[in-house]
């Protein structure tokens, strides 16, 4: 076969990323698809677009052009204040259909909301869906398999959706050249953001919205935001992280104090512990919780199973303290304490407010 | 009673990842070998709808494609509780990606029946992609409550709490609806003795077994195969890379005391650079 015999399902189109943001604040995993996308995009020179949907929108689209966006579609309508499944289902199915060329690729975040959305619209398009992705690229592919003998060929454009698989002991390569646009989630805090530039130029788009009544069959009674907790776990600089070695919920208290002597900190938790009730599911680290790349982690009592590995893995530098010398977090680690948590946290919280840092020795920091 | 509902839920056997029996060199699983396990996510989607047939009345379905042996976790449902169950089991839905999965459910689920509510796990530990539920919704035209850690049923409607980035939202919904069940709901209670013995009793006679497990096919429940399968799906696992075994360069701190353990900590890494600025 040659290449010319598969032109005419040859995915063409652009790169979509939709915009995900709570109240009017644009989420972080946002921009890291704008990151990625621009890579997608630029590689097979075409344009990076994103829809966002949603009521009084303000700045954020200006925002989207800032971090990579090349058009971008608004739908603003009273109805869509709140991210709902039926309404932006809607909105993002019908936009999709009024585009003269289906995207090539359509992203989302793998956070609770895109996780929600992005299937919907696959099964919508009949189109295939990558969750949960780590790598995303273009390339070419040559389908030999004779088993759909209309598939055969050779693409030279298709979505490369990258992801873990079998408890991260492997990774796959999960392609779907066949119908546009191919999707995917991609996990929060992988891809890289782009550096915001204010002087970048774009297309800003409004597109109508037409809310049918069943797409209103569900309403949201109450929202409520951990506010008072604090930083969120995929933004702190600084996790303190409490497993199982803890002995008891009380032994979140120490897990506080030591993260009370960074700036810019969250409290993370292992699932056993989650489980157990000791601590919300939002604090959960790992494969069933969030995936966080901190500048430091700090791990007290936690054994380091795959599931929460693949969570925090890529965290700057990883401390953990652990009874155990052959516990499987020290073969990740970068300094690790063999030692009781109720000696060794008290101690470093101790040393630590002795240090006192001071204002330059931040300014030091914030220049790598 | 106020409500007699027909509540379905949707189970998966996968392999058990805890045992190392049945990995297969290159990392991939050799799904006769491997031990088999419920989903750990859809015990959670099980609680749930045990507990609404028990709260509110009505009857529990369960739901599972699979191969022959994924009769074991309708068994273990009925030992459980529930009601009766499927078995879609059909060789020409091998290799189906989640598409593919949520469009011969969504056949098995009309053939079952009407269902009020349908209960699925948040994700499964082989698939791992939480995609099934919602794209089973789509093709069903429900409402879905994806991340749900509380559920009840109020004046015929659906009152749930889900987990949603950095808190939690209270959403009300009418019947039918496609709930997909968090793992900080409550845990699956322990199985009856009676349950357990009731089981026993129908394996010893597969014919009055039949009427509680039907195992069905393609051609039962009217899909087209060539929406199933490899043929239907949209995606191929083109290849897979083994992740290598990453570390082995952590520095250790041990045999001192506390104070100096922490000391060797704070003076080999940058950790004090991110402390509170004291002015
Ligand atoms: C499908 C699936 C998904 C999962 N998803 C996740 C996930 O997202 N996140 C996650 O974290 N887990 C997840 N898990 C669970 C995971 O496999 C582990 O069971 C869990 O991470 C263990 O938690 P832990 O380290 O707190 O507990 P344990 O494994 O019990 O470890 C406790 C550690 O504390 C140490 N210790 C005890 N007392 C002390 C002390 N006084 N001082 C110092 N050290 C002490 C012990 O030596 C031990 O190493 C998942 C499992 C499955 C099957
Ligand atoms: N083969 C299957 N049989 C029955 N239910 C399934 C199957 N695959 C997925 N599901 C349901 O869909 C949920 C999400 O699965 P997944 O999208 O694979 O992560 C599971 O927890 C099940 O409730």
């Amino acid at each position: 076969m040659t290449e010319q015999d598969v032109s005419a399902f040859c995915p063409k189109g652009d790169v979509l990323v939709i915009a995900e943001h709570i109240l009017g604040e644009l989420q972080p995993v946002t921009f890291e698809l704008l990151g990625a996308g621009r890579i997608l995009a630029d590689k097979m020179g075409r344009s990076l677009i994103a829809l966002v949907i949603g009521y009084n929108l303000g700045e954020i689209p200006c925002k989207l052009i800032e971090y990579g966006a090349d058009i971008v579609y608004v739908a603003d309508h009273p109805d869509l204040f709140n991210y709902r499944t039926l309404t932006y289902r809607r909105v993002a199915c019908d936009f999709l259909e009024s585009l003269k060329e289906p995207p090539h690729t359509t992203l989302l975040g793998s956070t609770t909301t895109g996780r929600d959305l992005a299937p919907r619209i696959a099964a919508h398009f009949d189109t295939g869906l990558t969750a949960d992705c780590t790598e995303l690229d273009i390339g070419p592919y040559e389908h030999k398999s004779k088993v759909d003998p209309s598939k055969i060929g050779l693409y030279p454009n298709c979505l490369y959706a990258i992801r873990p698989s079998f408890g991260e002991s492997l990774k796959a390569r999960i392609l779907g050249p066949w119908k546009n646009p191919q999707m995917a989630t991609t996990r929060p805090g992988v891809m890289t953001p782009l550096k915001p530039d204010p002087k970048r130029e774009g297309k800003i788009i409004q597109i109508p919205v037409n809310l049918r009544p069943e797409d209103n069959r569900l309403v949201i009674a109450e929202t409520l935001r951990e506010v008072a907790k604090g930083v969120k776990l995929t933004e702190a600089d600084v996790i303190v992280s409490g497993g199982y070695g803890l002995g008891s919920p009380d032994g979140f208290d120490l897990v506080r104090d030591l993260a009370r002597c960074f700036e810019n900190s969250a409290i993370g938790a292992s699932r056993k512990v989650v489980d157990l009730g000791w601590m919300p599911y939002e604090h959960q680290v790992g494969q069933t919780g969030k995936t966080v790349r901190p500048k430091v982690y700090i791990a007290c009592g936690i054994s380091g199973a795959i599931q929460h590995r693949v969570g925090m893995s890529k965290s700057g530098l990883i401390i953990a303290i652990n009874r155990d010398p052959d516990a499987p977090i020290f073969k990740f680690a970068h300094h690790g304490i063999v030692g009781d948590i109720y000696q060794i946290v008290p101690e470093m919280i101790n040393q630590f407010k002795s240090m006192k840092p001071t204002q330059e020795v931040k300014a030091v920091v914030s220049t790598h | 009673m106020a409500g007699s509902y027909n509540i379905f839920v949707l189970v998966k056997q996968v392999p058990d990842q805890g045992s190392k029996a049945g990995l297969n060199p290159d990392g991939t699983i050799d799904r006769a070998k491997a031990k088999r396990m419920l989903n750990p996510f859809d015990r959670y989607a099980l609680q749930a709808a045990l507990h609404t047939k028990r709260t509110y009345g009505g009857t529990v379905t369960t739901i599972s494609m699979g191969p022959p042996p994924a009769v074991e976790v309708l068994l273990e449902a009925l030992e459980h509780g529930v009601d009766r169950g499927y078995l879609l089991s059909d060789r020409r839905l091998a290799a189906s990606d989640t598409l593919a999965t949520a469009y011969a459910l969504f056949k098995t689920v009309n053939y079952a029946g009407k269902p009020d509510i349908i209960f699925c796990g948040l994700q499964t530990t082989d698939g791992d992609t939480a995609q099934v539920g919602p794209q089973l919704a789509e093709r069903l035209n429900f409402p879905q409550i994806t991340y749900c850690e509380d559920f009840s049923i109020e004046d015929g409607k659906v009152h749930a709490r889900r987990i949603i980035e950095g808190g939690t939202q209270k959403v009300v919904t009418e019947m039918p609806v496609l709930v997909t069940v968090a793992n900080s709901y409550h845990q699956l209670e322990y199985k009856s003795f009676r349950g357990t013995w009731r089981v026993q009793q129908l394996q010893r006679n597969p014919e009055e077994l039949k009427k509680y497990i039907q195992t069905i096919d393609l051609d039962v429940i009217g899909a087209d195969p060539d929406r199933c399968g490899l043929k239907g799906s949209p995606t191929i696992v083109a290849w897979t890379d083994k992740v290598g075994e990453i570390g082995g360069n952590c520095q250790m701190h041990e045999g001192n005391a506390p104070e100096n353990l922490v000391k060797e900590v704070i003076a080999g890494s940058n950790v004090k650079d991110y402390l509170v600025v004291t002015h």
